[in-house]
């Protein structure tokens, strides 16, 4: 193995669904000779393009989760991440974005820059991901990727500037002009494999010149020795390239390349610019929380020296059992070390390592800061970090959000049943914001995620993977209930029925507690509840919080307190308390001024600018509130608050306004208290379907 | 305390409102070397209407979003804390209800394009601002008729406009005078303020009433900023 890490590249691919992000990859595998022949995504041999491994993938032509593919370029490794592009797989994108230090943003040379794009390069800003940007589909009609340049600087606000030059567009494409090298390059042979470099044919000569300028004038900036070599005539391919690096490096420029991966022309060129350009794992700061010291910050260090710390950030079922995609980031990991999971604590060694390229794979010995690999056998969730013995690190923090939207799902026959389960297992280990479990008044088998599609894409898994095939109900959203005042219970919970008896009695309150789902204050003096009973009315009152008494829904937000009680010495048991607690909970929460809350979504509208009004009257109408409006380039970006339950089929309504002109996106922002006209509704409907229930 | 005490203890509203309570629609301006409070003090001319149900839009030229709300945010926890007030959530509602942002880039903003927007807001009847903040435009380059045209603006719609103009690092400004680059527009606004520090102590910045037209506070009045949260809460002229 390689263990120069200034020659290992962690990149990913990005793009908005369609620019041809999952052929590009494919062409990348075939140049680096990784793969023999070449399967388009829809193409006619029915094979699929190779990183697509997920059937449901193959037949959507999207790529849902990210297949981590290894390949060698020059002598430089290269792990590609192929990240999924729709927001409501959030989770997947953002880990992805935190394992990968340079990125390919692909865009369409007829498309240019989409909505979906904007939202990928905020992510990557967000993350600190240096960027190159690749203008693909030149050969297409309408390509114009001197437009589409324009757009990266003026919507993408990047420093966007080209290093190549197209030689023919649209169907006349035949190479490109490399302004570094100042030489024409064209890409021969049956798939383009063979590189010819040749003098810039002469009517392209000028604009070539003015374009070397433009790009000189961009980077000196970034390197004193060029803007010197500049003024004196003279500079170098190596100055030109270091500055460009330089520029990239430190998010200040993005070299732009062009090419058409489907004609297999300036992919070769777009490796080189990832060597060239793209960061090497040492140059990116990555930092940990250190658990021992109150989750403070520290900076890793790419020596293989130093403790293991790496991240778990996909898992996979493959034909061998579980099957682990770690990034390290500090210290070696070898074959037989003991490893420890920072969440759980618990001990793992280190059995088979392997270097994965999409469904196959490659056996290692070790792997140094910076790789990705996956291991088997490791029992873990995605998001775990694992680390030597001595340290206690994790790479993020333990907050994962809250499902806000759920379905019922019923398998249609038994053994659809057994096959659901085993699948509903595995996606709740590889995802932590998918969530399942039973309802025990209908026995209803419910799942929750963070979107309609989040949970769509998940059953349709079940279908194709699990061959589970299930019925599922209306999506419903995730209420929840909260207190808004304080209210004392005093509650004797007392049975006799001849045998030994229960008795137990509880006193205190119930208040607001803001800063978290629930708290258990014990002031109880002198003993008037003995110390064993103390845990049980914890107990009781935790078990109160999964159906709230306003309308059955979990409760959260509640500081119960007890500082007072009574005990017999014969009838007193565990269950007496825990009922006496249960029974004083519900003797409290009424009085305590109940109220539903409901999940808030962060909202973002893109659309031009002529549709602004239609788009913020669609909001206000599903009682949204806007908090403001911002321009990119020619479009307007509405931004605003809005209750999920007033969101479903919004999509539909925006596309017909807009003329299906403008996009939106959707997060999570936080709970807040329904209004009363609204509560109202929601209770009467609960209460009603709790009836027929029953 | 309650909410009425908050909107009694911001002496902001000395800006919106005359003796009697009547709101005096005005074009105003803040002006200010960089770094001395300009947002913080239209954050609080604004909060004065937003505490008393009137809407406001806040457009920032050149600052994000996610920045402009930042501002309210931290301000309102400022002065909910020390106020004491309890109820911060209702503070909250009521910003979030009646404040919108608008951002521009510096290079597009004009009276057309805003009036556009705004528009698009107010046939609908989504919102109905009584005063608007524009922070953020410079003022070496604005010219005369573009603040004519948004003067003209005030007057059609009826709200009280405010700006804030940054002032060159050295003007010192002699007092009671406007000082560059918004020297020559003192005849287009109906009030003007001024932050500056004391001379010989920085930490010590006062709010200086150069002119007023509505004749709500006088010209020549002074107040002086927290130098913690840069807001004046709980003074009065």
């Amino acid at each position: 193995m390689k263990k120069d890490l200034e020659k290992v590249r962690n990149i990913g691919i990005s793009a908005h669904i369609d620019s041809g992000k999952t052929t590009l990859t494919e062409r990348v595998l075939f140049y680096t000779q990784k793969i023999h022949a070449i399967h388009e995504v829809r193409g006619k041999d029915g094979v699929g393009a190779t990183m697509d491994s997920m059937e449901l993938e193959k037949e959507r032509g999207i790529t849902i989760q990210s297949a981590a593919t290894y390949c060698t370029w020059k002598d430089h490794d290269i792990n590609i991440i192929d990240t999924p592009g729709h927001v409501d797989f959030t989770i997947e994108v953002e880990r992805a974005l935190r394992v990968l230090d340079g990125a390919v943003l692909i865009l369409c040379s007829v498309g240019g820059v989409q909505s979906q794009s904007i939202t990928v390069n905020r992510q990557m800003t967000r993350y600190k991901v240096p960027r190159v940007v690749f203008i693909n589909k030149c050969d297409r009609t309408g390509a114009n990727p001197k437009r589409v340049t324009a757009q990266v600087r003026e919507k993408l606000g990047l420093n966007a500037v080209p290093l190549q030059l197209p030689i023919g567009l649209e169907s006349d494409l035949k190479g490109v002009v490399d302004l570094v090298t100042m030489k024409a390059v064209y890409f021969e042979g049956d798939n383009g494999e063979t590189i010819r470099e040749d003098v810039i044919p002469a009517e392209l000569q000028a604009d070539a010149d003015t374009a070397r300028e433009t790009l000189l004038d961009a980077v000196s900036m970034f390197s004193d020795e060029l803007m010197e070599a500049v003024l004196e005539g003279n500079p170098t391919e190596e100055m030109i390239k270091d500055a460009v690096r330089k520029g990239t490096l430190a998010l200040e420029f993005v070299p732009v390349l062009i090419g058409s991966a489907y004609k297999n022309k300036g992919v070769q060129k777009l490796l080189d610019a990832v060597n060239d350009y793209l960061p090497a794992p040492s140059e990116i700061e990555n930092t940990a929380f250190d658990l021992n010291k109150n989750e403070e910050e520290v900076i890793l260090s790419s020596d293989p020296k130093q403790p293991l710390v790496c991240l778990a950030f996909k898992l996979e079922d493959g034909r061998y059992g579980q099957l682990t995609y770690i990034r390290t980031y500090q210290g070696t990991m070898a074959k037989g070390d003991t490893i420890v999971n920072s969440r759980t604590g618990k001990k793992a060694k280190v059995g088979r390592l392997v270097r994965m390229h999409s469904n196959e794979m490659e056996e290692i010995e070790s792997a140094g800061p910076g790789d990705i690999v996956a291991l088997f056998g490791i029992d873990c969730a995605s998001g775990d970090t694992f680390t030597t013995p001595e340290v206690n690190m994790s790479m993020s923090s333990m907050h994962v959000p809250a499902p806000v939207i759920s379905l019922s799902i019923t398998p249609v026959d038994n053994k659809a049943q057994g096959n659901m389960s085993k699948a509903l297992n595995r996606f709740t280990k590889e995802d932590p914001t998918f969530r399942t479990f039973v309802d025990h008044e209908t026995s209803e088998t419910i799942i929750s995620g963070m979107g309609e599609l989040h949970l769509e894409v998940y059953i349709e898994r079940m279908k194709r993977e699990y061959n589970a095939e299930v019925n599922v109900g209306a999506p419903q959203v995730a209420y929840r209930e909260t207190i808004t005042g304080r209210a004392d219970f005093n509650y004797t919970h007392k049975k006799q029925t001849g045998g030994s008896g229960q008795f137990a009695r509880v006193a205190g309150y119930l208040e607001p507690f803001e800063d978290g789902e629930y708290e258990f204050v014990d002031k109880i003096v002198g003993g008037v509840i003995p110390r064993e009973f103390i845990s049980s009315c914890d107990k009781g009152f935790a078990g109160s919080l999964e159906k709230g008494a306003l309308a059955g829904f979990p409760v959260t937000g509640v500081r119960c307190v007890i500082n007072d009680g009574a005990a017999h010495s014969v009838d007193s048991s565990d269950i007496a308390f825990q009922l006496a607690a249960r029974g004083g909970f519900k003797d409290g929460y009424l009085k305590a001024n109940p109220v539903l809350l409901e999940p808030i979504m962060k909202v973002a509208v893109e659309g031009p600018s002529e549709f602004q009004g239609s788009v913020m009257g669609s909001i206000n109408q599903r009682r949204g509130m806007i908090i403001g409006t911002f321009e990119e380039g020619e479009y307007t970006v509405v931004e605003a608050e809005v209750p999920l339950a007033e969101m479903f089929g919004y999509s539909t309504v925006l596309r017909s306004l807009t003329q299906g002109k403008a996009e939106f996106t959707m997060e999570f922002a936080t709970y807040r208290q329904v209004p009363r006209n609204v509560a109202e509704g929601v209770i009467a409907a609960a209460k009603k379907a709790a009836q027929e229930k029953k | 305390m309650l909410k009425t005490d908050l909107i009694a203890k911001n002496p902001m509203g000395a800006f919106n409102r005359d003796a009697k309570g009547n709101d005096v629609a005005r074009m105003g301006l803040v002006v200010a070397r960089p770094g001395l409070g300009k947002t913080a003090i239209l954050v609080q001319i604004a909060l004065d209407s937003i505490l008393r149900g009137k809407q406001v839009v806040h457009v920032s030229v050149g600052e994000s979003i996610e920045k402009t709300k930042a501002w309210y945010d931290d301000i309102v926890s400022d002065i909910s804390a020390s106020a004491k007030h309890e109820d911060m959530g209702e503070v909250q509602m009521d910003v979030r209800k009646n404040r919108m942002i608008m951002t521009f880039n510096a290079s597009s903003f004009s009276r057309p394009k805003l009036e556009e927007r705004l528009n698009d807001l107010i046939y609908q009847d989504i919102f109905r601002p009584c005063c608007m903040i524009i922070d953020g435009l410079d003022f070496a380059k604005v010219d005369r008729q573009m603040l004519t045209d948004m003067r003209e603006l005030q007057k059609e719609a009826n709200m009280s406009i405010w700006f804030s103009a940054v002032t060159d690092r050295e003007s010192q400004g002699e007092a009671g005078v406007i000082p560059a680059p918004c020297d020559a527009y003192g005849d287009l606004f109906d009030t003007v303020i001024m932050l500056q520090p004391e001379s010989g102590d920085e930490s010590k910045i006062f709010l200086n009433v150069l002119q007023d037209a509505s004749g709500c506070v006088a010209p020549g009045k002074s107040l002086r900023l927290d130098p913690t949260s840069m807001v004046v809460w709980g003074a009065t002229f």
